[in-house]
C-alpha cells in the first residue's frame, strides 16, 4: 500500500472529525444564544410588570386610606367590580384587603405584565406613606401646560439633610418631560435651585375632601394672618381671599377659592388654594413649607404670577400642618414578591 | 520503429504527493484541535455564564422579597449583614411570623473557597462555585456604601440599610474572559 492511500483515509478522518466538531461548536453557540434570549426576555418581562406597579401606584390619588384601589371604579365596597384597577397596557392584575387587620391601610395588588417573549407576575403589598401629601414645593391639580410665569418663581427643595429630603420643585399630573420642558420654557422667570429634585409626576391633590376635613376640624378664618409673628393655626376661607397688605401666617391655610395677592404675604406651612393663586405686580408671596393650588372654575391658569413667588422646603412645616388636619399621602410600594 | 515512451508514477510524483497530503493533513488536524478548543472553550464560557446569572436570579428573588409583611408586624427585610453573608426575611405564608426553618428566612453566604451558597434552615444550595470575587455591599438611603465592621451591622445599621448589592466574579479554568455581575436591589420599607 503507497503512502498516498494512507494518508487519504487519515484526511477524510480528519475532515469528519472536524466537521463534527464545527457542528458541536454551532450547536453550542446556538444553545448559548437562545439561553440568553430567554434570560434577556424574563429580565424583561421583570422590569415590565414592576413599571406596571409603579405606574399604577403613581395613578392613584393620595388619600388617607387605599380605598380607590380595593373599591374598583363604582367607589362603592360591596360589589361585584371591587378590586379591579386601571393598569397600564399590557398589564392585568386585581387589588385586595391583606390578611391580617384592617390596619395600617394595605392593599394587596397582584400584577401580570406580558412582553412579546414572556410573562412575569408580582405581589405587590401597597400602603400609605409615613409622610404627608408628595414632596414638592409646588403641588398642581391641572397640567403645567396652561402656566405662565411672568413675574417671578424661585423654588428651593433643598434641605439641609441628606439628599433623600430634598423636594421636587413641583408635582403635577404631566408626563416627566412635559414638567421638564416647562420649567425649562419658564426658565427666564423660574429659579430653581441647587439639589432640588425634578418634577414628580402625581395624581392631583385631593382638594375637595381635604376642604371638607379642614371644615369638620373646625378651623380659625381669614383672621390668623397677621402683619407679624403668626401663631400656628388651622384656617379655612370659604371663597376668595385677597390679601392687600403685609400678612404673616403659619398652619395650614385651606383657601377654597383664589387666593389673590397684592402686598407682602409670608407663610410657614401648608398654604391650599383651590381655584388658584394670583400674586399681583409687585406683590410677593413667600412660602416655607408647601403650595397646593387647584384649577379655577370656569378653567384658567391656576397660577398667575405677575409678582414674586418664593417656595422653600422646610422639613417641619407639612408635618405641623399634618398635626392641624390629616393630609392626605402616597401609595407607596410596601413590599413586592415574583410569583413566576 | 518509435519507442513508446511508459507513464507511470516516479519518486518525485511520490514525494511531491506525499507532502501535499502530509500539509493538508496538518491543517486538517489544526483545524479540528482548533475546534475542539473552541468547543471547550464554548461550553465553559456557557456554563460560566449561566451559573452566574442563575446565582444574580436566586439573590434578587429572595433580596426582593425581603420584609413581605402583609399583616404590618414589623418584618425587617435584613437580620444579618456581613461583608459575606446576608439574610433576608419575610413572611410568605402571611401568618404573621418568620419560620427561620422555611424559606421565609433566607441566607446567602460567600464562603472561603470561591462558593456561593444559598441557605434555608439546615440546608445549603451552592449556587455557583469557582468565584474569585463574590461580596456583598449595603447602601444607605442616600446610595452610600455603608462600612461593615467584620461582626456584621448592628440592629441599628440593619435599619438603615435600603439597598444590598452582589458582587461576583467567576474565572473559569482555561478561559481568559471571566463572567462578571453586580446586582443592585432595593429593599422595601415602610417609609
Amino acid at each position: 500500500m503507497s503512502r498516498g492511500a494512507t494518508v487519504l483515509p487519515a484526511a477524510l478522518v480528519a475532515v469528519a472529525v472536524g466537521a463534527v466538531l464545527g457542528a458541536a461548536v454551532v450547536e453550542v453557540g446556538r444553545v448559548e444564544v437562545a439561553l440568553a434570549g430567554r434570560r434577556r426576555a424574563t429580565v424583561d418581562a421583570l422590569h415590565a410588570v414592576d413599571g406596571c406597579v409603579a405606574e399604577t401606584l403613581a395613578a392613584v390619588t393620595p388619600a388617607w386610606d387605599l380605598s380607590a384601589l380595593l373599591v374598583g371604579p363604582d367607589g362603592v365596597v360591596g360589589t361585584p367590580d371591587d378590586g379591579q384597577i386601571a393598569l397600564p397596557a399590557g398589564c392585568t392584575g386585581r387589588a385586595g384587603p391583606p390578611p391580617g387587620a384592617a390596619g395600617p391601610p394595605r392593599a394587596l395588588v397582584t400584577v401580570e405584565a406580558r412582553t412579546r417573549r414572556a410573562r412575569r407576575s408580582v405581589d405587590a403589598l401597597v400602603g400609605l406613606a409615613v409622610a404627608p401629601g408628595v414632596p414638592a414645593l409646588l403641588w398642581l391639580t391641572g397640567s403645567t401646560a396652561s402656566e405662565t410665569i411672568a413675574g417671578t418663581m424661585s423654588l428651593d427643595g433643598a434641605d439641609a439633610g441628606a439628599p433623600p429630603s430634598h423636594w421636587a420643585a413641583l408635582a403635577a399630573p404631566d408626563e416627566p418631560e412635559t414638567l421638564d420642558a416647562w420649567l425649562a420654557l419658564e426658565s427666564g422667570h423660574v429659579t430653581v435651585a441647587a439639589n432640588t429634585v425634578p418634577p414628580l409626576v402625581a395624581a392631583p391633590p385631593p382638594l375637595a375632601v381635604l376642604a371638607a376635613r379642614v371644615r369638620a376640624a373646625s378651623p380659625a378664618g381669614p383672621e390668623v394672618l397677621v402683619p407679624s409673628a403668626p401663631a400656628v393655626a388651622l384656617a379655612y376661607v370659604a371663597g376668595d381671599l385677597t390679601i392687600v397688605d403685609r400678612r404673616q401666617g403659619a398652619g395650614l391655610l385651606f383657601v377654597d377659592g383664589a387666593l389673590d395677592i397684592h402686598a407682602p404675604f409670608d407663610f410657614t406651612g401648608l398654604v391650599v388654594a383651590s381655584r388658584g393663586i394670583r400674586i399681583a405686580s409687585g406683590a410677593s408671596c413667600t412660602v416655607s413649607g408647601a403650595l397646593w393650588v387647584g384649577v379655577p372654575t370656569p378653567f384658567a391658569p391656576s397660577l398667575l404670577v405677575d409678582g414674586g413667588l418664593a417656595l422653600r422646603r422646610d422639613p417641619t412645616a407639612l408635618g405641623v400642618a399634618d398635626g392641624l388636619a390629616p393630609l392626605p399621602r402616597r401609595a407607596v410600594l410596601l413590599g413586592i414578591r415574583d410569583l413566576g | 520503429m518509435r519507442r513508446q515512451r511508459t507513464r507511470g508514477t516516479g519518486l518525485v510524483d511520490l514525494l511531491v504527493g506525499t507532502a501535499l497530503a502530509l500539509a493538508v493533513l496538518s491543517v486538517l488536524t489544526a483545524a479540528v484541535g482548533t475546534g475542539a478548543r473552541v468547543l471547550v472553550a464554548g461550553g465553559a464560557r456557557g456554563e460560566a455564564e449561566d451559573t452566574a446569572q442563575l446565582a444574580v436570579e436566586a439573590f434578587t428573588f429572595d433580596a426582593r422579597r425581603a420584609g413581605w409583611d402583609p399583616r404590618a408586624v414589623g418584618i425587617a427585610p435584613l437580620v444579618e449583614a456581613t461583608p459575606s453573608r446576608v439574610t433576608f426575611t419575610a413572611d410568605l405564608d402571611a401568618n404573621g411570623a418568620v419560620d427561620a426553618s422555611s424559606e421565609e428566612k433566607t441566607a446567602h453566604v460567600c464562603t472561603g473557597v470561591g462558593r456561593l451558597s444559598r441557605i434555608i434552615g439546615r440546608q445549603s444550595l451552592p449556587l455557583a462555585d469557582g468565584l474569585s470575587r463574590c461580596a456583598f455591599r449595603y447602601l444607605d438611603a442616600t446610595g452610600t456604601a455603608i462600612a461593615v465592621p467584620a461582626a456584621g451591622l448592628s440592629p441599628t445599621a440593619l435599619a438603615g440599610v435600603r439597598a444590598v448589592a452582589l458582587d461576583l466574579t467567576l474565572l473559569p479554568s482555561g478561559l481568559r474572559g471571566r463572567a462578571d455581575r453586580t446586582v443592585l436591589v432595593a429593599l422595601r420599607r415602610a417609609s
